[in-house]
């Protein structure tokens, strides 16, 4: 296990690396000069030079790319110049915001995706198994910026229950923020949902065609423990490697659903960084959704081997 | 051109599996959930290529009515500016159109190549491997990010962001079946006649790969309305005063409770067309890839 954990680390951290050059020298790329920007127009040459002097800007590229890692592995990552306030304090807070709505968005995702896969996987009649595949395809089909509006629409403005933005007292107060939560949470698991609910449904019944099943069947084995007990577990790692995937891809949804409901998360902190054009904030944050997927690529990789010792010990 | 050599191995088998793929892809089409699919693209896309001819007014012409409800003269009623929101959404499909119709294929075909060259060339393989590694990890909207903070929000950030995003999609696919394909006989027969390795490839192996590239196309489709929605919708894609499905979208958050169909329009158009590339999609792995 730790060997094959071994095996599969250097190609993560080469795709790392090779991201984290590739963000930073792209950026460069970009036109505009920001320390002219952030002097503003009526700035004398000189003033630019020194705002430039003051963000590193005049030291030479592969410089200010060493400065930057230093900075990510030391804590220091320097000041936002259109936020104004300290690059970590601003990531940690808006961190915090986007992994308690992905967290409320896996609850939804594994609890009503694995029991809708569930009850898919175990359907016998026609008509009830096309019904819940239609639902998981919709489900799998119909956008995050669909779902989040109609969830507004239907919850905020029509039926006024739910409030239409904004994080309220997030988890300090629980017991007022989960109302905040609740609508965000719904649009971004919905995706993440129906593909566990596909995914497990599909393994269920490649799972239900063994033999081991039939045995289960003719030792006399209780229906409902030869499900949770057999089927089930034995059904689990296709449904464990999507849900990997899944997450990796939680970052772009959250992006899309803090916009909605105005959550003031990473999505939301990335957008205002690329639009009012700053480069350390944008690369930071850039990298970090890279760090994310490949993270949870990563461990996705190692649970599967752990699973199935056939990918553990296949000589690659 | 040495046609002589390969000859023998084009008799041996392709032919006859051309055939079979070509009556897999009607089967593909014919599925009830690709007519469906098919049906909606038709009547979308059909509207946004026609948009022109058949909008009643221009997307951007304001008028002095704002927020007027549905009536003969406008379907779906004005906006805040008093511009016709049928008129909005129609040119808003033509953006998907133009982006799936131009930044797909070049995604397709330059990750076909990509994929395909690797498993020729050992050494090469190894760097475009990671390259699909890499912008994999940029996923969907992150790449729209990236994209859109390298050039700036844009349409050109939309293309540039869907074909990237589909390279590595098409270029593992390639890469993976191709393959597969490798052991065929009839690749063998080829190879042993002396046929060029490349020529091998692109002549023999990748024309039998083509049928898991179309499911692929019809799933690519339904990945770039996605992605312009939600470009445009966070504002990073299409620009204003330009319509499209997820600006729509976007601006309508502020009116919902004056106007919940400016809202509901786009809603309906966007989740029927990325719902249509899927059953598509479906359709044809049923009709090609499953026996």
């Amino acid at each position: 296990m730790f060997r094959y954990t071994l095996r599969r680390l250097p190609s993560a951290v080469v795709v790392l690396f090779v991201a984290s050059v590739v963000i930073f020298f792209i950026l460069r790329l970009a036109p505009g000069d920001p320390a002219a920007a952030l002097a503003g127009p009526d700035a004398s040459t000189a003033t630019v030079q020194a705002i430039r002097h003051q963000l590193g800007l005049d030291q030479p590229l592969i410089t200010q790319y060493l400065i930057w890692l230093r900075g990510i592995l030391s804590g220091d990552l320097g000041n936002s110049y259109i936020l104004h306030a300290p690059i970590a304090q601003l990531i940690s807070e808006s961190l915090m915001n986007t992994t308690e709505l992905a967290i409320g968005a896996l609850v939804f995702a594994i609890v009503g995706g694995g029991l809708i896969g569930y009850f898919q996987g175990i359907a016998k009649r026609r008509a009830s198994q096309a019904t819940l595949s239609a639902l998981t395809s919709f489900g799998i089909a119909i956008p995050t910026y669909v779902t989040g509006v109609l969830l507004i629409l239907l919850f905020a403005v029509g039926w006024r229950v739910l409030p239409a933005g904004g994080i309220g007292p997030g988890i300090r107060d629980f017991s007022l923020g989960w109302q905040y939560l609740l609508m965000p949470a719904i649009a971004l698991s919905l995706p993440t949902g129906a593909t566990i609910a596909r995914f497990l449904s599909a393994s269920m019944r490649q799972t239900l065609d063994q033999d081991f099943v039939q045995t289960g069947i003719a030792k006399g084995i209780r229906p409902s423990r030869l499900m949770i007990g057999h089927v089930v577990p034995n059904s689990l790692p296709p449904v464990l490697t999507v849900l990997g995937i899944q997450i990796g891809q939680l970052f772009g949804g959250a992006i899309i659903v803090e916009t909605i409901f105005a959550w003031p998360g990473i999505g939301q902190l990335l957008l205002q960084a690329v639009t009012g054009r700053d480069y350390l904030l944008t690369q930071d944050l850039l990298l970090i959704a890279v760090l994310v997927f490949i993270v949870v690529q990563l461990i996705t990789d190692i649970v599967d081997a752990a699973m199935d010792p056939r990918i553990r010990l296949e000589r690659a | 051109m040495t046609a002589t050599p390969t000859t023998t191995a084009l008799a041996l088998a392709p032919a006859r599996r051309a055939r079979a793929g070509h009556s897999g892809l009607m089967r593909g089409f014919t599925t009830p959930s690709a007519i469906v699919g098919i049906v909606l693209i038709v009547i979308i896309f059909g509207a946004g290529l026609l948009a022109p001819l058949i909008s009643p007014y221009s997307p951007t012409a304001q008028g002095p009515d704002a927020f007027l409800p549905p009536s003969g003269t406008h379907w779906l009623g004005t906006d805040e500016y008093g511009r016709d929101l049928l008129s909005r959404v129609i040119y808003g499909a033509r953006q998907d159109l133009i982006v799936g119709v131009i930044a797909v294929p070049i995604g397709a075909v330059v990750g076909t190549l990509l994929g395909t060259i690797g498993v020729a060339t050992k050494w090469l393989d190894v760097i475009i491997q990671r390259f699909f590694d890499v912008t994999l990890a940029f996923t969907g909207l992150v790449m729209g990010v990236t994209v859109a903070a390298i050039i700036g929000p844009g349409l050109a950030a939309v293309l540039i962001t869907v074909s990237f995003v589909n390279v590595p999609l098409f270029g593992r696919l390639a890469r993976n079946t191709v393959r597969s394909l490798r052991s065929r006989d009839y690749v063998t027969a080829a190879r042993i006649v002396g046929a060029p390795p490349l020529r091998v490839l692109f002549r023999h192996v990748l024309p039998n790969a083509l049928d898991s590239l179309i499911v692929q196309a019809a799933l690519s489709f339904s990945l770039a309305v996605f992605i312009e929605g939600a470009m445009s919708f966070v504002g990073i894609g299409v620009r204003p005063p330009d319509p499209s499905l997820g600006s729509l979208l976007r601006t309508s958050i502020t009116f919902l409770s004056r106007s919940p169909l400016y809202a509901v329009a786009p809603m309906v158009v966007v989740t029927a067309l990325v719902l249509a590339f899927n059953l598509v999609g479906d359709g044809l792995n049923k009709g090609l890839l499953k026996r």
